[in-house]
């Protein structure tokens, strides 16, 4: 698909690029999941690039990185944090967990048990971690992505949609086309994390974080928007249609992607453009495999935009 | 258009839309349908309604049986094979068996041909039933269905697309189904062509013999007689009278002509000072041999007989639309010199049948003696009688008809007058005659159309005074009327708008058939020559003829011309237009915008263009996704549309 990057952004696809070659799209689409203050998850089989995507991305965008490998025998503790006794004070005091940072890569999240899961899910959710009775807030901005093996079945637990509803876009990352795998082949990709070459700045961060929320929806768009919305409630293709967190969550990806373009308002190419990955894991065809692209191929051949 | 959009949603399955048209064309027909037939629908209906899944055989043959017996009564009593000559019994024979060979059809859920054909033969056979505007308008709702119907079957897609497009069609076609609605032969049960025989109802309309005892109320028939054209202008009302048969023979309980052996003298030529008024007669089929003339016929009409009452004949019945052209001297009496046999018969009458009547024209003999005295003092002794003219009277003592109808009955309708005072004339000595024929009404004219219908069908009377036949309208000896045959006769009237709409459809029909089916060289003749006198005729009807043109031309562009949601939408028109000629082809899953860079992919020449493309495509986005429109934009977009195709094109 076509789209036009604004020049601040395309140096910092760039850099992550170098790390993952061929994979623009999918980095630029990260980088709106950021903005548009949501979470996000990667399915995909070992060995594509999340972990890659995940550490560049973070480099990027100036963030404190934290990461958490899910294990089966892992407890919710592990992830939040514990309240210990101190002995010397003779109170108990609260150690953070790994969750304390605002950039948070939560590998194979479906290895995990479901307590676990939805421990971290909640603090997704609310930006906020309880232990016991105390709230500690989270650093803002935080942003999770959480990966996850489609294929490894055994000793997994599969995340109900309930929960996958959490995560505002799942990408998947695939091969990389002819061209960029012999580059990769070649070894022309970049190693290590080395210090990125351009890192916002937590102001600049913040400052497009406001303008994507700001960005203009019109009426043309809306009804484009909610023809779209609807048609996955009423077509009779899916179990089930996308929820209104869903519509939320596809409407904040419009403009997100929309201020990525460098707009103040959204357009029917944003819509096109974001649908796929924002409903890849909250819709599933009655018949046959469900897939990003078969979402996205499905909705547009029937919901047409005549402007 | 708020509704139609509803119709964006719905897609209707192949069953659906079948059932949909069954339901238009069945409409009109259930009116026609007898009772039994119409209790076989219910039960199809009902059927259909409940049950969901394809009938088992059972089913079917129950429902086959249920139709047989349905057919079987509806047609109880009026079926015989010798009866299928009737072209009424004959279609409704076939509406019944099609209606039950589609309801089989329709339970098993399978479509087959006959099911999908079967809506247009419905249509085709209700237009036997109904001639009226309601049904012309009817009928074009039902084709534009249909159409939309088969559209949206083959299109597959929803019901506003293929409204859309049948409605185009329609368009298109809409002058041709008034063409043909207008052409289309006029099928009459009770003159049935096609060699078919004609229903035998009571019903208005003017026949040879003149019957006295009809039981039946006379029904204001509409059927079309014939239609007038007059050459020059339309005589006055009460000049109006068609002459159709002479009746000299009182027996009893009807009056005949006298008898074709009868030796006469041959008609002379009626002499007079007017100049005659010439008419062009259109004669729908009678099955009679009479051809009609207004009072009185001037001359001949070519290849028919003018016997020495002045009735015209043919040879044979008319069994299909004659044309003839006639000439009359609009007056109420004739200069001629009957033989003794005429004036026998018109003086004959029987003393011991009427003796009422006959003592009283015996005192009418007795007080006057001039027969125009005479005349009056009879016309005076009916108006005293306080008769009341009906549609229904009471049915007159047969073998005394005139003392029935003047003293005890006192009611009854033209005939009655006319045949009771003939009878009192020839009582006096004066010769009389009825005649029977057509009284035409102004009604139903227009410029100089007339047409006549069989509720003008009228019989009146002609005395011989001072040697010449005089008319004499008998009816008007009426004191009054009865009020259910003021609404019969009223019946016409009461829809006025209907009625002049249905006048200027005959009249245009009428014009269309003299000036194009049966135009000849002497039309032609006639229309220079009034062209040449009349240059604003020339005008008016060459500008007519352009602003017919126009007005087909104008729908055709207001149905076809392209809608666009918004006004960028349509400055950049010129602009898609340009691409799609040049091969470049929107896809229904592109944005616009996603068009335009693929344009810029697929040719990347000249870094210009690609730029201005882009530019394009930027400010169309912004006009319509921004909410803070400038109006330079569609300016701005104006001119680069129009800057990319003219860099194109170098």
């Amino acid at each position: 698909m076509n789209y036009t990057l604004l020049s601040e952004f395309t140096p910092l696809i760039d850099a992550v690029e170098a790390h993952l070659m061929g994979k623009r799209e999918t980095i630029a689409l990260s980088l709106a999941t950021f903005f548009a203050g949501g979470h996000l998850l990667l399915e995909d089989i070992p060995g594509v690039g999340k972990t890659t995507l995940a550490k560049h991305l973070c480099a990027v965008l100036g963030l404190e990185f934290g990461r958490v490998q899910f294990t089966s025998d892992m407890l919710p503790s592990d992830i939040l944090g514990i309240n210990y006794y101190n002995q010397k004070e003779g109170n108990f005091v609260f150690k953070k967990g790994p969750i304390f940072t605002s950039f948070l890569l939560g590998d194979e999240i479906n290895r995990s048990m479901p307590k676990t899961q939805s421990a971290l899910l909640q603090a997704m959710e609310e930006g906020t971690v309880t232990i016991d009775t105390t709230h500690y807030p989270l650093p803002q901005p935080f942003f999770v992505i959480g990966t996850q093996n489609p294929h490894e079945e055994v000793g997994t637990f599969e995340l109900p949609s309930s929960q996958l509803d959490r995560f505002m876009c799942s990408l998947s990352i695939g091969y990389p086309d002819n061209a960029a795998e012999r580059e990769i082949l070649k070894g022309k990709t970049a190693h290590g994390l080395s210090r990125a070459s351009v890192v916002l700045t937590p102001s600049q961060v913040q400052v497009y974080l406001t303008q994507a929320s700001g960005v203009t929806l019109s009426d043309t768009l809306l009804d484009f928007l909610q023809d779209t919305i609807s048609f996955t409630r009423k077509s009779g293709m899916f179990e089930y249609g996308l929820s209104t967190r869903g519509a939320l969550a596809l409407t904040a990806m419009i403009k997100s992607w929309a201020m990525l373009q460098g707009r103040s308002y959204a357009t029917a190419d944003d819509v096109q453009m974001v649908t796929a990955a924002v409903c890849a894991h909250r819709l599933r065809f009655k018949e046959g495999a469900t897939t990003a692209a078969r979402i996205h191929h499905e909705i547009f051949t029937h919901i047409h935009s005549d402007t | 258009m708020r509704y139609l959009s509803g119709l964006h949603t719905i897609r209707p399955s192949a069953l659906r839309l079948l059932d949909m048209a069954y339901l238009v064309v069945l409409l009109p027909l259930l009116i026609m349908l007898k009772i039994p037939m119409l209790l076989f629908v219910l039960l199809v209906f009902v059927l259909l309604i409940f049950q969901k899944s394809p009938a088992k055989s059972l089913h079917l043959v129950l429902l086959f049986l249920f139709g047989m017996i349905a057919i079987y009564l509806s047609l109880y009593g009026a079926f015989s094979f010798k009866g299928l000559s009737r072209l009424k019994l004959f279609i409704e024979l076939l509406i019944y068996v099609l209606l039950v060979v589609v309801a089989l059809q329709r339970v098993t859920q399978r479509i087959n041909f006959y099911l999908l054909i079967s809506p247009i033969l419905l249509l085709a056979l209700s237009l036997f039933f109904y001639h009226s505007m309601f049904m012309l308008l009817y009928v074009i709702l039902e084709i534009f269905f249909l159409l939309w119907m088969i559209l949206a079957h083959r299109m597959q897609s929803d019901l506003r697309e293929s409204f859309r497009s049948s409605m185009l069609m329609f368009m298109y076609s809409l002058p041709w189904v008034v063409v043909l609605f207008i052409f289309f032969p006029r099928i009459s049960f009770e003159h049935a062509t096609y060699g078919f025989k004609g229903e035998t109802q009571k019903r208005m309309g003017h026949d040879g013999i003149m019957y006295l005892d009809t039981k039946a109320q006379l029904v204001p028939s509409e059927r079309i007689v014939m239609e007038i054209g007059f050459d020059t202008h339309l005589p006055p009302s009460n000049t109006l009278y068609f002459r159709g048969s002479i009746l000299y023979l009182d027996k009893n309980d009807h009056w005949e002509p006298l008898p074709q052996t009868t030796q006469r003298k041959k008609p002379a030529p009626i002499k007079t000072q007017d100049e005659a008024l010439g008419y062009k007669v259109t004669l729908y089929p009678t099955q009679k041999r009479w051809l009609y003339m207004l009072d009185m016929p001037a001359s001949p009409i070519a290849n028919a007989m003018l016997d020495a009452d002045l009735i015209t004949t043919v040879k044979e019945a008319v069994k299909e639309p004659l044309h003839y052209s006639a000439r009359s001297f609009v007056q109420s009496s004739y200069f001629e010199m009957p033989d003794t046999m005429t004036l026998g018969a018109a003086t004959s009458f029987s003393r011991d049948q009427n003796p009422k009547s006959y003592r009283a024209a015996q005192r009418i003999k007795e007080d006057f003696t001039d027969p125009k005295e005479r005349l009056s003092a009879i016309l005076t002794l009916l108006k005293s009688q306080q008769l009341t003219y009906t549609l229904k009277p009471d049915l007159l003592d047969i073998n005394h008809s005139t003392d029935s109808f003047i003293f005890d009955k006192k009611q009854g309708y033209c005939v009655h007058f006319a045949s009771s005072f003939v009878t009192l004339a020839r009582m006096v000595d004066i010769p009389a005659r009825v005649v029977t024929g057509y009284k035409a009404d102004l009604a139903n004219s227009l410029n100089l159309y007339l047409s006549i219908k069989e509720r003008d069908a009228h019989a009146w009377a002609e005395v011989y005074l001072d040697g010449h036949w005089v008319r004499v309208e008998t009816t008007s000896t009426a004191a009054n009327i009865d009020a259910q045959t003021q609404t019969a006769l009223a019946k016409q009237n009461k829809n006025k708008l209907l009625n002049t709409l249905n006048l200027y459809l005959l009249y245009a029909k009428y014009q269309t058939e003299t000036w194009i089916l049966h135009y000849s060289n002497l039309r032609q003749l006639q229309l220079l020559d009034y062209a040449k006198s009349n240059p604003r005729f020339v005008i008016i009807f060459i500008s007519s003829l352009l602003m017919m043109v126009l007005i087909t031309a104008a729908i055709i562009a207001y149905i076809s011309r392209p809608r666009f949601s918004s006004e960028q939408l349509a400055v950049l028109q010129p602009l898609l237009a340009y691409l799609q000629k040049k091969g470049h082809l929107r896809q229904n899953t592109e944005t616009l915008h996603q068009y335009l860079l693929r344009y810029n992919d697929e040719h990347q020449k000249q870094s210009e263009h690609n730029r201005l493309l882009l530019q394009v495509g930027a400010v169309y986005e912004k006009l319509t996704y921004a909410n803070n429109k400038e109006d330079t934009d569609i300016k701005h977009l104006k001119a680069l549309v129009r800057r990319f195709i003219s860099l194109e094109n170098d």
